[in-house]
């Protein structure tokens, strides 16, 4: 009796088309936004450079180190592409500080004219550089901070010094290789299923509307087999979702790693707990009206408290074998995600995403119960 | 074949259904004739198990508690997924009371033809004109051939084409099936129904034949005279009904009607205009008719259907 309801259902999906729309476009929507963001958020900061030295004469030869430290500057940035500077040499300082006024520039660097001469003594009066700027803003903090590093490593190099410590950074599993935007695209692949909500619950809740769970609970159709012929297509609906916003993250340049397998189990429990969640939704609404209205609060909080558009980590209230419990927990998203994330950057195995499938499944087991009870309250 | 014994359902403050008791015989077609909010659809919404009685009992075939046979239930509200085809949903209909995918399909097709809908069995049900929606939902109650149709109102909302179409099916299956409907309408409840049951205020008031109910009110016939005077209290009714008390003992007035019941008009016609003189009623129209359902709802009640 499944797959007369499969049927039917089906047909019903795909003729409601807004609803289907609705639910698998918002992620690819997404993560087109995401990119947008991640592209707009990667800027080079403008730094003016104002060298006033002099210089000296050594050995009968004219050294002027404020032109050898924008050398060396253009050197580590063309070296360094992380280095997010831009150096620009004047000679105007009126010019300089007038263009720094009107924000065309992130910081100015003026080189006294006594540079060459105080750098190259280790006793005496040190040189005395200037670094100017609206010391309020990101720009000019970020810039003058990497002016400070630049400066740092040319005196050490010009005094013949060897730095007195090195930097080794070690990239948690893959984070290394991974841009801002493939970090987001775990969390915007469970939001596609997220979605799910929407169409399962208006899968349920048009009977109750069109009144045709009457002829429903006449027949000798069982409320499980109504529910898994149901649930069924809306699994189809959530695979379609995330492939569609794999797809759309593809073309955009992000790479899945780790196991498909592991990937696809996860969406699986997911669309799963969507549909559980979805009888909850179902039992506090009457028409596909309320649920459009009614569903933008749970969806609310799915995207922005679980980590699915937005980094969020509540401190936690007690620990299960090391795996943090906190209101975040509550939310079935939450698990997904944190999966999804060990999955796809650290490369873990189904032994250690234990915890989370564990807590996916039993908060869904949790939807599952409140829905069905509260559903048969409310309309059988 | 179903046995309702005291049956009683009250919401708040509302008895619905107050004792309800009567037998449904195998192969009859059943009229509940009663006014709006009587507790007809309340009753056969407590028989088709979709609402718990609060007291009494309902036997089925075998005096079983929970019915054996097949029931379909034709709600007074149009019931159907929009978003399938005529077809499409009388096949899904079917399929969830078990029947096989051929069976379903070939049950569907009879359908469509009977109820004349064949041409429209790929159009989307949210397509279909009114009378056409009323005969789909008749036809979701029979798509999986069941021995018991129950039908709330099936006549409501049809156009006078449809009437006839769906009446004379009604006709047709009562051959193979018992069918229980509940009307107001008292044309559709004689027309159609073997018995009927009258209901009031949730109670049983009578269940006969159409000609015993009749009978009931008179054998002879009614004569009706619509005077203004009656309705504006200018002259008494009362002086009216003891002057005519020779003539009849079932005289009521309604408004500005009176009826006279169980009389020869032709023989007492005379006699009646002569006394309608004397009291100087004048009336504005006369009608000889036989006793209807309504006169016995009216002779039981003191009031119209329609009230």
């Amino acid at each position: 009796m499944i797959w007369p309801i499969f049927k039917k259902s089906m047909k019903e999906q795909i003729r409601n088309y807004w609803v289907l729309l609705l639910t698998v476009s918002l992620a690819p929507f997404f993560v087109f936004v995401y990119y947008l963001i991640n592209e707009a958020s990667q800027p080079v900061y403008d730094v003016m450079l104002l060298n006033m030295d002099d210089g000296i004469v050594r050995e009968g030869q004219r050294v002027n180190l404020g032109d050898d430290m924008i050398q060396f500057m253009d050197s580590l940035i063309l070296a360094s592409p992380g280095i997010p500077i831009k150096t620009i040499v004047t000679e105007d300082e009126t010019l300089g500080r007038k263009k720094l006024e009107q924000k065309k520039v992130d910081a100015l660097l003026v080189l006294p004219a006594d540079f060459s001469k105080l750098a190259r003594t280790l006793a005496g009066p040190r040189p005395d550089l200037e670094i100017s700027g609206d010391l309020s803003s990101i720009p000019y903090m970020i810039s003058a901070i990497w002016l400070g590093e630049m400066l740092n490593e040319f005196m050490m190099e010009s005094m013949g010094q060897e730095p007195l410590y090195t930097v080794r950074e070690t990239a948690l599993g893959r984070s290394g290789q991974m841009s801002e935007f493939d970090l987001w695209m775990p969390g915007m692949l469970i939001l596609s299923i997220i979605m799910l909500m929407f169409s399962a619950t208006i899968a349920i809740i048009t009977e109750v509307d069109q009144q045709t769970i009457l002829r429903l609970k006449l027949s000798k159709m069982r409320s499980w087999e109504f529910l898994t012929g149901v649930g069924g297509i809306q699994v189809l609906v959530g695979i379609l979702s995330i492939l569609l916003t794999l797809a759309s993250a593809a073309s955009l340049g992000f790479e899945m790693h780790g196991s498909y397998l592991l990937f696809f189990l996860i969406a699986l429990l997911t669309s799963i707990s969507m549909i559980a969640f979805s009888l909850v939704l179902a039992a506090l609404t009457r028409s596909v009206t309320d649920v459009l209205i009614v569903g933008n609060f749970p969806l609310f909080l799915f995207m922005f408290f679980t980590g699915a558009a937005f980094p969020m980590r509540a401190k936690a209230w007690f620990y299960i074998d090391g795996y943090g419990i906190s209101w975040q927990s509550l939310m079935s998203p939450t698990h997904a995600i944190n999966a999804l994330n060990k999955v796809s950057i650290l490369n873990s195995g189904i032994g250690e995403i234990l915890p989370e499938l564990g807590s996916l499944i039993i908060i869904t087991a949790i939807y599952f119960a409140i829905g069905v009870w509260a559903f048969q309250k409310r309309h059988l | 074949m179903i046995s309702i014994r005291h049956l009683k359902k009250q919401f708040g403050d509302l008895l619905a259904v107050d004792d309800l008791s009567l037998d449904v015989h195998e192969g009859e077609i059943l009229g509940f004739l009663g006014p709006n909010g009587a507790g007809k659809t309340t009753t056969i919404r407590m028989l088709c198990g979709l609402l718990r009685p609060d007291d009494g009992k309902i036997y089925w075939k075998d005096d079983q508690q929970t019915p054996a046979i097949e029931v379909g239930f034709c709600p007074q509200e149009n019931i159907f997924w929009p978003k399938l085809s005529c077809f499409e949903q009388l096949v899904f209909m079917a399929q969830i009371n078990q029947l096989s995918k051929s069976d379903a399909e070939g049950r569907a097709h009879q359908l469509l033809e009977d109820l004349g809908l064949t041409e429209k069995a790929d159009v989307l049900a949210e397509k279909l004109s009114g009378g056409m929606k009323r005969r789909l939902n008749i036809a979701l109650a029979l798509a999986h051939d069941p021995d018991i149709l129950i039908l709330d109102e099936p006549e409501t909302g049809l156009d006078p084409q449809s009437r006839v179409l769906v009446r004379d099916l009604i006709r047709a299956l009562a051959k193979t099936k018992t069918i229980l409907l509940t009307t107001h309408n008292m044309d559709e409840a004689e027309r159609l129904a073997d018995r009927v049951a009258i209901i009031d205020h949730g109670r049983l008031l009578k269940l006969d034949t159409v000609e015993n109910l009749r009978k009931s009110v008179g054998e002879g016939e009614l004569l009706e005279i619509k005077a203004e005077a009656l309705a504006k209290d200018d002259i008494s009714g009362q002086q009216i009904k003891t002057a005519l008390s020779g003539i009849s003992q079932e005289i009521t007035i309604i408004n500005d009607t009176l009826q006279i019941r169980n009389i020869d008009v032709l023989s007492s016609l005379n006699e009646i205009t002569r006394i309608l003189d004397e009291h100087q009623l004048v009336g504005s129209e006369m009608h000889m008719r036989k006793s209807t359902l309504e006169d016995v709802f009216i002779h039981l009640t003191g009031r119209t259907l329609r009230e």
